[in-house]
């Protein structure tokens, strides 16, 4: 049985990757101790956050989730570029957020499951362009549905609805577990506005509860409050799956920071070293390691682990930890229309044109995927009808006007990874004393051009076809929260940080599953390739321990 | 090797004896068919299959009676864990005298004393359906161990004799076939008397109040006699057969905890014109007032308003809020608004129910198992799940006790109709499994008194010997 000094396995980070895997090592016998440096708190605290909140600041997913002081994370609404978190440079700012949080950054995510298509993982043979992965289509197929029974994603079962999309060849081997939602009237506008430029928007594949309860919580009650938090526990989150890995036998120790793994002279981790948050420091011993703190501070805790024998710190005989740091950078179209669209009927994000992130043209630069924001307006409107200084029923009417008559459509495009986008330890020092991270980064000119002469004026085009009377495009790409590259897989030790099993190249028994070993990002979002990566990581996990 | 061909033969062997003993049916479907229906009226699944994707009928559901914990038995035709071998006489003695095949006599969680109003051509089909209409499970449900006394299984004989009446329906004149129907299923195979009538000291029903409302377990079985205001004299029958077809009377009352598995595997599935029978009977029975828990002396369906304390609680923070005066409002806020509305009003298509003009509202017990252990019904209209707030897995938000009783307190007083009276002891006493019957102590106190008086017995006699020998 795991204790709070060693277990079999032990798992840095509680958010989705993590969990996942603990529970399948957990199913096959394995005791597991799961490591949290942020705080364990209850879904009604995070929802009386959001409600408390000044309206302001509702729009920011961070703000509900007020970082414990000895488990910092970014806060984009309070924070000043000198004291904020994440140290950034380069001409481009990967400002993040994530939480630091029993449960991880899945309390804020919108649930959105787009899997990876077959050309998304050739990009260099097919392309010429970025990296290809260690392995094809076919040998993540069998995790994606496996993630998507897990977690509980809704899906279209008609493939000509389905992603990846049947002409690349890709037969699903499990429908998904349940129907997809239904789409609001904004969306229904758009897919039709869509269709007559000759564009398929299709339903979002997401982890929310649709029209039934499913993983024993309850269906998604129409809040559209996915972000930052579903009040109900209908979308998946990894803080619904705590009290079921405690009931199987996981213990989760909060409020513990890691910030050193332990290698011995053979080149195996040996401890993991936390901080508490009296700052008294813990080591726990185990078989077997799994840090899963997502792309960010995984790089981090393993540069920071750094001793005579390892230098650049673990993991890292190829100098690739923290390099490749990639995302999905965003514009946004903030158009005006001359007819109600009335967004915000259903979750947040509902629908996509997914078709346009694929194509021979992504050997000159980057595809997008086109999806229609159906966050309700009001929030966001509010105080531009505020600004025109009216009151009373003026105010109101302008009000409703505008949340029915205004949309927002974001173009998410892919990056390829570069070795100069890249996170180091900056000299600033966080509560603890621990460094904080510091990430240079630029979106490159595979993307910029994208921008140029593909996405930008695909969405004038839908934004015209949508009826819009004024169109503001942000000029500068937008982070996307999806945190990719920092330790990335590949089958040469010499240019890689993980084997196709998420394990170190360097060190047999760690392992460092997620987002940091995706080889390229896609437009979708990432959690179920970072997930179906865990998955596949749990499975040669527990052939591991079942061979020592 | 010969060992283990002696180990291999006789399954081999078995297998070829089992595989022929299925060729050769016994009984025609239409009968199967009809010990279905049965077997569904009579809601066999709901105790005799383990939550959690349990094999049907093979047991391992433990359920919490006032005695103590039961645990469901495999009833599938396994002959080594089940009642295969069960001839049909044995089954029927199961089934109406709580006896089983090796003689020994059933717990009454075992809904015999309803039961033995089944005819023998119902129970033949029955008997049929379990035998052949039932997959076999070849896996043992674990036992049920009740603490002593209660474990002498002998004693349930003399229970028997008192309480288990072998012709429960009289006969009667002037009934129309529908209320008879309705009777022979409501009293027998639906067995509501079972949770719905009051038990007496020795957990018999008191048949002079029948359907009178019993707390049963965590939940309260409400008054359904025909009482204008305790029971539900103010439903019609089409609305109380609506209710047993789908769970719910939209501003009235809805299915929980076992009412909720009653109609999910029962009532759900039974033909519209057996419901009628059941709602017509239920109708006719004597209106009985207990003037208890659930009954204030109105309707306990049209109580209550909408309403909040939002201005009480918003913008003072979280912990302000769960530290302060308005516990209650500042709980509901977080837990329940988002679904059942800021005021309790629930939603327009009555998906999420209002909590006033709401039965589960009224009365503390129901509300407290209700946020404590949530509602899961299902139906041919879909699937109703309200995540519990107790101490699962799966609870949305663990609340404490007197976090519970601060809601209770604020839905009562709000939406209910009630008062203030909920308290934490209140919750723990549901929290643990509901009230326990005082009967164990009794008969621990009635066996310590008697062994007392055994000891000044022995003692007077020793004395008296002793003075005889001093003498």
């Amino acid at each position: 049985m795991p204790n709070l000094k060693s277990a079999d396995v032990v798992i840095v980070g509680t958010g989705v990757v993590g969990v996942a895997i603990a529970e399948k090592l957990l199913d096959a016998g394995i005791g597991v101790l799961m490591l949290e440096a942020g705080p364990r708190v209850s879904r009604a605290e995070v929802v009386e956050n959001f409600r408390n909140l000044p309206l302001a600041r509702k729009g920011d997913p961070s703000s509900c989730y007020p970082p414990a002081p000895w488990a910092p994370h970014p806060m984009p609404s309070l924070e000043t570029p000198e004291d904020a978190y994440l140290q950034l440079s380069g001409p481009d700012k990967y400002a993040q957020t994530f939480i630091r949080y029993a449960g991880g950054s899945t309390w804020h995510w919108a649930g959105t499951s787009w899997r990876l298509t077959p050309d998304d993982m050739r990009l260099r043979t097919k392309y010429g362009v970025g990296r290809d992965w260690a392995f094809g289509y076919d040998t993540l197929e069998p995790y994606y549905a496996r993630v998507e029974h897990l977690l509980g994603i809704c899906g279209p079962s008609d493939p000509g609805l389905q992603w990846p999309p049947v002409e690349q060849g890709t037969p699903r081997s499990r429908p998904y577990p349940m129907p997809p939602l239904p789409f609001g009237p904004g969306e229904q506008r758009f897919t039709e506005v869509a269709a007559s430029l000759g564009y398929k928007n299709i339903p979002t594949s997401q982890a929310r509860n649709s029209g039934m309860p499913y993983d024993d919580r309850p269906a998604c009650c129409a809040s559209n409050n996915c972000v930052p938090v579903c009040p109900v526990g209908a979308k998946y989150d990894a803080a619904t799956a705590l009290g079921r890995l405690e009931s199987k036998g996981a213990v989760i120790q909060a409020n513990a920071v890691a910030y050193r793994v332990e290698a011995n002279a053979a080149g195996r981790i040996e401890a993991v070293h936390y901080l508490d948050q009296d700052k008294r420091s813990h080591r726990v011993a185990g078989k077997l390691f799994v840090l899963a703190c997502n792309g960010i501070e995984t790089p981090k805790l393993l540069l920071m682990s750094k001793d005579a024998r390892h230098p650049n710190g673990l993991a890292n005989s190829s100098d690739q930890v923290g390099r490749n740091m990639m995302d999905h950078p965003q514009l946004t179209m903030t158009l005006t229309l001359s007819e109600p669209y009335w967004a915000g009927v259903g979750p947040v994000v509902n629908s996509g044109i997914m078709e346009t992130s694929q194509g021979d043209f992504r050997s000159e630069h980057a595809g997008a995927y086109l999806r229609f924001n159906n966050f309700a307006r009001n929030r966001f409107v509010t105080f531009n009808a505020l600004n025109k200084g009216l009151v009373g029923k003026a105010l109101d009417a302008e009000i409703r006007r505008m949340t029915a008559c205004t949309a927002d459509v974001v173009l998410a495009h892919e990056v390829l990874p570069h070795a100069d986008n890249r996170l180091t330890l900056s000299g600033k020092k966080d509560w603890l004393g621990l460094p904080k991270p510091a990430i240079h980064y630029d979106v490159g000119d595979y993307t910029r051009k994208s921008a140029q002469v593909y996405s930008v004026p695909l969405g004038k085009r839908i934004a015209q076809a949508m009826g819009a009377t004024d169109m503001k495009i942000a000029t500068k790409f937008a982070q996307s929260k999806h945190i990719m590259g920092g330790t990335i897989m590949g089958h040469d030790p010499r240019d890689s940080v993980v084997d196709p099993d998420c394990r170190a190249h360097d060190h047999d028994n760690l392992f460092l599953p997620g987002g940091g070993a995706m080889a390229s990002t896609a437009c979708g979002n990432s959690t179920i390739t970072m997930v179906a990566l865990g998955l596949k990581a749990a499975d040669a996990i527990v052939r591991q321990m079942g061979r020592a | 090797m010969k060992a283990f061909l002696h180990r291999v033969i006789p399954v081999v062997l078995g297998l070829v004896l089992c595989a022929s003993a299925g060729a050769s049916r016994r009984f025609d479907a239409a009968t199967i068919e009809r010990g279905r229906y049965l077997a569904t009226a009579s809601d066999c699944i709901a105790c005799h299959t383990a939550h959690h994707n349990g094999a049907p009928m093979a047991g391992g559901l433990v359920m919490s009676s006032p005695v103590g914990d039961i645990v469901s038995t495999n009833i599938t035709p396994s002959k080594r864990h089940g009642i295969g071998d069960y001839t049909e006489q044995q089954f029927a003695d199961a089934l109406r005298k709580g006896i089983r095949a090796d003689g020994q006599p059933l717990y009454p969680a075992m809904p015999y004393v309803s039961y033995a109003a089944l005819t023998d051509p119902d129970v033949h089909a029955l008997y049929a359906y379990f035998m052949e209409g039932v997959p076999a499970v070849e896996k043992a449900a674990p036992h049920t161990s009740l603490p002593f006394p209660m474990n002498v299984r002998m004693s349930m004989k003399v229970w028997n004799a008192l309480f288990l009446d072998p012709q429960p329906l009289a006969r009667t004149e002037g009934r129309s076939a529908q209320w008879l129907r309705g009777r022979y299923l409501a009293e027998g195979a639906a067995h509501c008397s079972t949770c719905h009538t009051p038990r007496g000291a020795l957990m018999q029903e008191k048949k002079e109040l029948n359907m009178a409302g019993s707390q049963v377990g965590q939940w309260y079985a409400p008054n359904i006699t025909p009482h204008p205001t305790a029971g539900i004299g103010s439903w019609s029958e089409a609305e109380l057969a609506q209710y047993l077809r789908t769970g719910r009377l939209e501003g009235k009352s809805q299915a929980a905890g076992s009412m909720a598995e009653a109609i999910t595997y029962s009532f759900s599935h039974l033909e519209q014109a057996d419901l009628d029978a059941i709602a017509h009977y239920i109708k006719s029975l004597p209106p009985v007032d207990l003037g208890e828990t659930g009954t204030p002396g109105a309707p306990r369906f049209g109580q209550g308003q909408a309403g909040h304390a939002l201005g009480e609680v918003r913008g003072q923070g979280y912990a302000a809020g769960m530290a302060g005066p308005q516990l209650g409002a500042q709980v509901y806020s977080a837990n329940c608004a988002s679904c059942h509305g800021a005021s309790g009003e629930g939603t327009r298509d009555g998906y999420y129910p209002s909590l006033f003009h709401n039965s589960a509202t009224v009365g503390k017990t129901n509300l407290i198992a209700a946020i404590l252990l949530g509602v899961d019904r299902k139906t041919a209209d879909g699937h109703v799940f309200m995540p519990p707030f107790g101490d699962q897995p799966n609870a949305l938000n663990r609340l404490s006790d007197k976090e519970v009783a601060a809601l209770a307190n604020y839905i009562g007083v709000k939406f209910g109709g009630g008062d203030a009276s909920v308290k934490p002891e209140d919750i723990a006493v549901i929290r643990q499994g509901g009230p326990r019957s005082p009967l164990l102590t009794m008969a621990r106190v009635g066996m310590a008194i008697g062994v007392l008086v055994l000891l000044a017995l022995a003692f007077t006699i020793v004395r008296r010997r002793r003075g005889k020998v001093g003498a």
